[in-house]
């Protein structure tokens, strides 16, 4: 077990060393606490290393975590986003830009080294007893901000479903980009109340304005852009999957509302 | 002393086999008879619709049926009572996927409403239509949640795509506001369709249901649109009628005509979804010639507008 940072000479001595045959890259910062040069170094430095260490040291797999946040919540999106759709989250939420560009280059990478089974995976929302998402930051706080007159569907999936997606895309070697969806999708507010917390509803342009000051002094985890997030809906189609390789949910809705310990 | 005699739920005997228990709590009570038919009828008619919902009683388009069952309420009052609705041909509409593709007026969308409100009423079984509905719809505070817990969507071709594939009835109006915000002396001539559910009918081999409208051009008589003003309030339209803005908010209540809806034989179309636009023309121009052709009838043996 090694605690190394991705952007030190040190990481790549770690691929010399063992020799991996197959690289799970989860090693991303997704709070947005951290300063905006960091993030974007860790992510998207961070992640061309990881795949040019991979190439060079003869790894024959590699799985990369992205998120479903890389489509980005627009009013006119679909309810069933596919891998083809494209990657909108910069034009309302810069602070994930970094995502995005890590996810393209992970996709670059796939096509240019064809040998290498690359997966990127795009799962939905996460939410379980060890992970810490920022969906779940967000349900656990004690009065959830919502914006008055939006509720927008949401999609989400067990922490443990996630793992069993990535080492059933090791198993199958399958290539390519994937969304992973989990059981099914409820509003928002549906989320929260099963999750045992308590609306703060609040109008948008009061909300903006508040969220945006508390964020700027630390008070708040979530940037003014993250609003989108909450009025509307960023659920995607996971059939991609399931067709390669047969993925199915274990943990329904409730079991994973249940598994949100505040 | 009758008081006394009653149990905690307000029921004071047992009530005779096959009536419906009587409802209890003063705002049963106090609900009209005919409110608690018409709930009591869109009950019974949604439990028949096929449709799949998860665990929490969504589907993932965000319809939920206990806020449709509430506002189907106020529908199936003004279908019955201010619109009296009559509706033939509504066993031309096929089990699975279909769209139903109607003629557009009235400067309010109520003609769709009426259109849905007789899919669930009188098809067999009922079907919750889904209405495909501007991009700048989902903006709107509440009426975004609504608009999506009654099953309407935004009329982008992946959500119809993805809506037929899962065998639902999406409901279309090629003519758009086009159609919706005519002047009156232009009424039951059919505007220009808009070509793309043509497309996304070959493309997942779904019936195009043909539906005429008639009465819905003369609920509210527009003699004019004022435009720059609709600008100034960011509406799609201003038009004027003789009731509206002269009487204010209660001129904009749509007169109470005679609906007649008639839902003609389902047209299956093959072909090449990304053909030229001639070749779709020419098979929109067969659903309209569908459509004008039933309105025509109607209006023919339509003797009154308001009878």
């Amino acid at each position: 077990m090694y605690q190394i940072d991705l952007r030190k000479k040190a990481f790549e001595d770690v691929f010399r060393k063992e020799q991996p045959s197959v690289v799970v890259h989860l090693a991303f910062i997704r709070h947005c606490r951290a300063a905006p040069e960091v993030r974007h170094e860790v992510n998207v430095l961070g992640t061309k290393r990881v795949m040019e260490f991979c190439q060079k040291h003869g790894v024959k797999q590699f799985v990369i975590l992205s998120s479903h946040y890389v489509y980005g919540a627009l009013p006119e999106n679909p309810y069933f986003l596919d891998e083809d759709a494209p990657l909108n989250a910069s034009r309302t939420y810069p602070e994930i830009r970094d995502l995005v560009e890590s996810d393209a280059l992970a996709t670059g990478f796939l096509w240019k080294y064809p040998e290498i089974h690359s997966v990127v995976i795009r799962p939905v929302n996460i939410l379980g007893y060890y992970v810490h998402s920022a969906i779940g930051t967000y349900l656990k706080i004690r009065r959830v901000p919502t914006m008055i007159g939006f509720d927008p569907m949401m999609q989400f999936i067990h922490e443990e479903d996630v793992t069993e997606a990535i080492a059933i895309a090791i198993e199958k070697r399958i290539r390519g980009v994937f969304n992973v969806v989990g059981p099914g999708a409820v509003p928002l507010g549906v989320a929260i109340h099963e999750t045992g917390g308590k609306t703060l509803p609040m109008p948008e342009p009061l909300a903006r304005f508040a969220i945006g000051q508390a964020f700027k002094y630390g008070l708040y985890p979530f940037p003014p852009g993250a609003i989108d997030f909450i009025k509307y809906p960023c659920t995607l189609d996971g059939s991609r999957f399931v067709k390669e390789t047969g993925f199915s949910p274990l943990f329904g809705l409730r079991e994973i509302f249940a598994s949100v310990t505040r | 002393m009758s008081r006394a005699r009653k149990t905690r739920g307000g029921r004071s005997r047992a009530q005779p086999a096959g009536r419906p228990p009587k409802p209890s709590g003063w705002r049963a009570r106090l609900t009209p008879a005919v409110i608690r038919r018409v709930e009591a009828e869109i009950a019974d008619r949604l439990a028949k619709v096929p449709n799949r919902l998860n665990e929490y009683g969504y589907d993932p388009w965000g319809l939920d049926l206990e806020v449709l069952k509430r506002s189907m309420i106020p529908s199936v009052l003004a279908y019955r009572y201010w619109f009296r609705v009559k509706t033939t041909g509504i066993e031309n509409l096929p089990a699975g996927r279909a769209l139903v593709v109607g003629n557009h007026a009235g400067q309010v969308a109520i003609d769709g409403m009426m259109v849905g409100t007789a899919m669930i009423l009188e098809a067999d079984p009922p079907r919750i239509a889904r209405g495909m509905g501007e991009y700048w719809l989902p903006t709107i505070p509440w009426f975004n949640v609504f608009m999506h817990r009654v099953g309407g969507v935004v009329g982008t071709p992946k959500n119809c795509v993805d809506l037929l594939h899962n065998e639902e009835a999406v409901m279309v109006f090629p003519e758009g506001v086009r159609g919706m915000n005519k002047l009156f002396w232009q009424r039951y001539q059919l505007q220009r369709f808009g070509l793309g559910f043509m497309r996304l009918a070959i493309e997942t081999r779904s019936p195009v249901v043909p539906v005429a409208v008639v009465g819905s051009e003369e609920q509210a008589i527009a003699i004019a649109n004022l435009m720059p003003i609709a600008r100034l309030l960011n509406m799609p339209a201003f038009p004027i009628t003789p009731t509206w803005p002269l009487l204010g908010p209660l001129g904009a209540i749509p007169m109470p005509v005679r609906y007649h809806i008639q839902f003609g034989k389902p047209m299956v179309f093959d072909g090449d979804p990304d053909d030229e636009d001639e070749a779709i023309q020419r098979k929109v121009d067969q659903v309209k010639h569908a459509i004008s052709t039933m309105i025509a009838d109607q209006r023919s043996r339509r003797k009154n507008i308001f009878f």
